[in-house]
């Protein structure tokens, strides 16, 4: 294969596939492991493993691992998930359609699901407005779950400099380092408890972006292996949902909503907050 | 926090590839996939590749799809669509691809994503991580937890 662009030898950068190869097999080869707390469980996957392997040998986190990765070899890295997801995304799909007439008969909820996680400002927005004093932060902050498309209405809205636009960075670099590793534990966690329908926590698995989906549903399969096939096409049909709805429930609902509710809960502390917009 | 956000824009250091580009990132990781899945369930390369020649054809179809029609979905949601419809009861090619693409565990699939992302972490991200610090993290944690708690009690509200 000739490598023609700079773009392309960068793609095929050996060392970088090296090291995702490595503590992949690595991971895989540890296995599933959990921790008992409480009357639950924590899960872990070896995608935990991996992850939190690589991010020691992220050039940009540990300086060691620059003799190993240059920062040009892992620059690639970020727009390599953004397509290397999708093979993982047919693969999901293939368990969506067999359990399709399910997930029809789950229709309503898998609708309204979508609408569940406006819960988000419900709890977040009150603290980051009233015990945190942020300012408009907040709406950009708490007003969705700040995946790409949340960034983009941000930014077309407010400018990406504006305080909702740093909110909205906020959030979206916490997840982009620890929502999946989040997503996952919390899903395990919630499944070992009882107190909610498997498939309703798969379909809230679907909320975020495709890895969070995958890591939060393998989780959920690990905690209930009867059901796996069940649970992946309820998280994968969610995360399909999201991906085609997403970005009209934040223009059409979330947005508006943020902006009230801002609103409503500053009005109570307004003399906070010139203080705190005016620097 | 709010002085130096113009070095944290998203796009700013964003690499778009070309659709020749994204078929060749797409062979490397479905090569990495392989491996991946040959340690955590024991099928061989050799075993899993025609699963995966199907995964990687599904994918070419949405991405054709997407540029074919502009009509804001995005790419996933169009590979998720082709891969659906191919496996759907009421398809003929449902059960030779299902057979098929049971050698692929879809948990090993992930790992090597999540290995990817941890690497694809940026100065831009570990910086703005240090400067928003501690409130941003309890927030962010919030978020997390609201939106999935919200979702799944709606959706159990409503099974």
């Amino acid at each position: 294969m000739k490598t023609s662009s700079p773009l392309i030898s960068l793609l095929l950068n050996w060392r970088l596939h090296a090291i995702v190869v490595a503590i992949s097999v690595l991971s895989e080869w540890i296995g599933i492991q959990s921790i008992p707390v409480a009357n639950a469980k924590l899960l872990f996957l070896p995608l935990f493993y991996a992850f939190a392997l690589c991010l020691f040998l992220n050039p940009n986190i540990t300086k060691f691992s620059g003799k190993i990765l240059t920062k040009k070899g892992a620059s690639i890295a970020a727009p390599l998930i953004v397509i290397g997801i999708l093979p993982f995304i047919a693969k999901f799909g293939t368990l969506i359609g067999p359990a399709l007439p399910k997930i029809a008969e789950a229709g309503p909820a898998m609708v309204m699901q979508e609408l569940g996680n406006l819960g988000t400002m419900l709890i977040a927005m009150p603290i980051a407005v009233l015990i945190f004093k942020m300012g408009r932060e907040a709406i950009g902050a708490t007003y969705s779950i700040a995946r790409e498309p949340n960034i983009a209405l941000i930014s077309d809205r407010y400018g990406l400099k504006s305080n909702e636009g740093i909110g909205v960075m906020g959030v979206y670099v916490m997840g982009t380092m620890f929502g999946t590793i989040y997503f996952s534990l919390l899903a395990g966690f919630l499944a070992t408890t009882g107190w909610l329908d498997p498939r309703a926590l798969a379909m809230a698995c679907g909320v975020g972006s495709g890895s969070m989906t995958a890591a939060c549903s393998g989780t959920l399969a690990s905690a209930y292996p009867t059901m796996k096939d069940e649970i992946l096409a309820f998280a994968g049909a969610s995360n399909l949902l999201t991906n085609a709805t997403g970005l009209y429930v934040a223009i059409f609902i979330a947005l508006p909503f943020s902006e009230w509710f801002y609103k409503k809960l500053s009005g109570e502390t307004a003399s906070d907050l010139t203080t705190k917009e005016a620097n | 926090m709010s002085t130096s956000i113009e070095n944290t824009l998203p796009h700013e250091e964003e690499t778009k590839l070309t659709f020749k580009e994204n078929l060749i990132a797409l062979a490397v990781i479905s090569l990495v996939s392989l491996v991946s899945n040959w340690a955590g369930t024991g099928a061989t390369p050799i075993e899993t590749l025609p699963a995966m020649l199907i995964i990687y054809a599904m994918v070419v179809a949405g991405l054709v799809l997407a540029k074919m029609i502009p009509i804001g979905f995005p790419a996933v949601a169009w590979v998720s669509l082709v891969s659906v419809l191919l496996t759907i009861p009421m398809s003929p090619v449902s059960e030779p691809i299902l057979a098929e693409l049971k050698s692929i565990s879809f948990l090993a699939m992930v790992t090597p994503i999540l290995a990817y992302a941890a690497i694809a972490i940026t100065k831009m991200e570990v910086d703005l991580f240090k400067r928003s610090g501690f409130k941003i993290a309890i927030i962010s944690i919030l978020v997390f937890t609201g939106t999935y708690v919200g979702s799944a009690f709606v959706a159990n509200t409503f099974l």
